[in-house]
């Protein structure tokens, strides 16, 4: 079933050269894509100014409560004279963080100064988040007690239930079921399944093989940024669904919150986030909800130790000997999965599965575009708690860990970058014009001064030729 | 005059360029692919042998290794 899509989509040239790899946005990357208009609409709601408050950089938190009850400008020199000298490279980096979040906007001071200031939404937003006021917030509103509550266990397998769902769909594993059109839509959009020439029916791309190795949180985080990036098509406004997500994200774990005074469009968005776990409905009119733990500091994606999390990630299960072979005490059928994409199964009895890592498998992993750190990171990830009491610190036998690496490094002895060769200059002040242009550029890949060649990046090519018959011409 | 081409800019070491200019000099692929040879660690060939030569070096590989994991019992 990995085979799905490894060997059969024939490589062409460029996917060589470019090899692109899954990019796990932040909260801060995703935010600095958005237009001006959209962050300030998003500042209006106190629970996202929070969030973004909170996954600032230390320094840039540090900053934002200084100035946060300053009624007017602060110079730019007094702000970069809060720290030392020695850390001047991360005051302009968060300097550059806030300008970027539009957190902080430039204006000038009477004496001429350019100066600092909260943009004023956000600075409003922000105190009302700290000490309370402003309106209630959309899924406050109080409801009586819930004749069928649910306890936080249950909720715990259900989100999971759901979420598994989707990743089983991913594997092409056969029991997969209830995943909705909209769902393989996002799938497809994400570039974490792509339709098969032949007959159109989702195969997973290396994108989602990477996906799949990612620890649950990242995962939630990625498909919900490529979610959201669908949802203007759906006729959803992007800032009301970003709203509603960071105030569920603040919600608090087996306690239910009301639907009412929800728009049409946000109903809409509860019925898909329902349908990836995030929340709980019994009934879809229901009248209420639960979120679920996947839901929960879902903004939070630098802290990888949050708390909240250990709970909810899955005991350990693997095994790894110094042998090369695996034990996965699982009966998941989707961990049996994922266990196959880079091991060859020998056994599988209920409740475990034994497994063997072998050069071949490997490389069929890494062909199907998996490296090997994430390998790496998957087994350490799910390591049985057994191999985390040994003696030794690591919880995987180093031998198999470099052995991975190794196998890695063999498939890259080539690296290749797509060029343009300049070669047979008449004299040596041609040659250094045309170097010292296409380096200022950025653009050369390899030169040498010897034999007057000079290799530049294929993309700049029109750019050069153009400035070279420019020189020619003049000289 | 300057002459320009374009292709493919290898970075390898020198053990896997002298198998590159192996390969050339033997016709393995078919035909010549490497445009010029710049230094040790660098190769210029034409762009479109790629796939082909790709696959060769995974054959090479496999051939120079042997299987580790015992199997089986």
């Amino acid at each position: 079933m990995a085979n799905n899509g490894i060997g059969s989509s024939k490589q062409d040239n460029s996917s060589l050269i470019t090899q692109t790899n899954l990019e796990c946005k932040n909260l801060y990357e995703y935010l600095k894509n958005q237009p001006q208009n959209v962050l300030d609409r998003l500042y209006i709601h106190p629970a996202i100014c929070l969030a973004v408050y909170r996954e600032l950089p230390e320094l840039a938190r540090q900053y934002v409560i200084r100035i946060l009850f300053v009624e007017q400008p602060v110079p730019q020199a007094v702000v970069a004279s809060w720290g030392s000298q020695a850390s001047s490279k991360e005051h302009n980096y968060v300097t550059k963080v806030l300008t970027d979040l539009n957190v902080w906007i430039e204006d000038s001071l009477p004496g001429g100064l350019i100066g600092w200031m909260l943009s004023p939404t956000f600075k409003k937003n922000l105190k009302a988040a700290l000490l309370g006021g402003g309106k209630p917030w959309s899924m406050s509103s109080a409801l009586d007690a819930d004749k069928n509550a649910r306890d936080v266990g249950f909720l715990d397998s259900y989100s999971s239930e759901r979420w598994e769902c989707v990743l089983h769909y991913m594997v092409g594993s056969q029991q997969q079921e209830g995943i909705s059109a909209d769902a393989v839509r996002i799938l497809l959009h994400a570039g974490l399944m792509k339709r098969d020439e032949e007959d159109g029916s989702p195969v997973i791309t290396r994108q989602g093989f990477q996906f799949l190795l990612l620890d649950r949180h990242a995962q939630v985080w990625h498909f919900l940024l490529q979610y959201l990036d669908t949802v203007q098509q759906r006729g959803l406004d992007l800032v009301e669904c970003l709203t509603f997500l960071f105030q569920l994200s603040f919600s608090t774990l087996g306690k239910d919150y009301s639907t009412e005074g929800l728009s049409p469009g946000l109903l809409i968005f509860l019925q898909h986030l329902r349908e990836f776990g995030l929340v709980y409905q019994r009934k879809r009119k229901a009248g209420r909800f639960y979120p679920t733990r996947l839901a929960l500091n879902i903004t939070n994606s630098q802290n990888k130790n949050a708390p909240i999390l250990e709970e909810d990630s899955p005991k350990g299960y693997i095994v790894v000997e110094t042998n090369y072979r695996v034990y996965a005490y699982t009966d998941s059928n989707l961990q049996v999965a994922l266990i196959a994409l880079f091991t060859e199964l020998m056994y599988r009895f209920p409740n475990l599965v034994v497994g063997v890592i072998t050069r071949d498998s490997i490389r069929q992993a890494l062909r199907g575009g998996i490296t090997a750190d994430q390998i790496i990171g998957y087994l350490k990830q799910h390591a049985h708690e057994r191999m985390l009491t040994a003696d030794t610190k690591q919880p995987l036998p180093p031998t198999v860990v470099d052995q991975i690496k190794l196998w890695e490094l063999e498939r890259n002895r080539l690296t290749y970058n797509e060029g343009v060769l300049y070669s047979q200059f008449l004299s040596q002040a041609d040659f250094n014009v045309l170097k010292e242009y296409a380096q200022s550029n950025g653009v050369l890949i390899w030169c040498n001064k010897e034999k007057r060649t000079l290799v530049i990046n294929k993309n700049a090519h029109d750019d050069v030729k153009k400035f070279w018959k420019k020189y020619s011409k003049g000289s | 005059m300057v002459n320009v081409m374009k292709g493919v800019l290898v970075k390898c070491d020198p053990a896997m360029k002298q198998f590159l200019l192996h390969l050339d000099e033997t016709l393995k692929l078919g035909r010549k692919f490497i445009i010029q040879e710049l230094d040790e660690h660098h190769l210029f060939i034409s762009a479109d042998i790629l796939v082909t030569l790709q696959a060769k070096i995974d054959d090479l590989m496999d051939q120079i290794s042997f299987p580790l994991a015992e199997k089986g019992n």
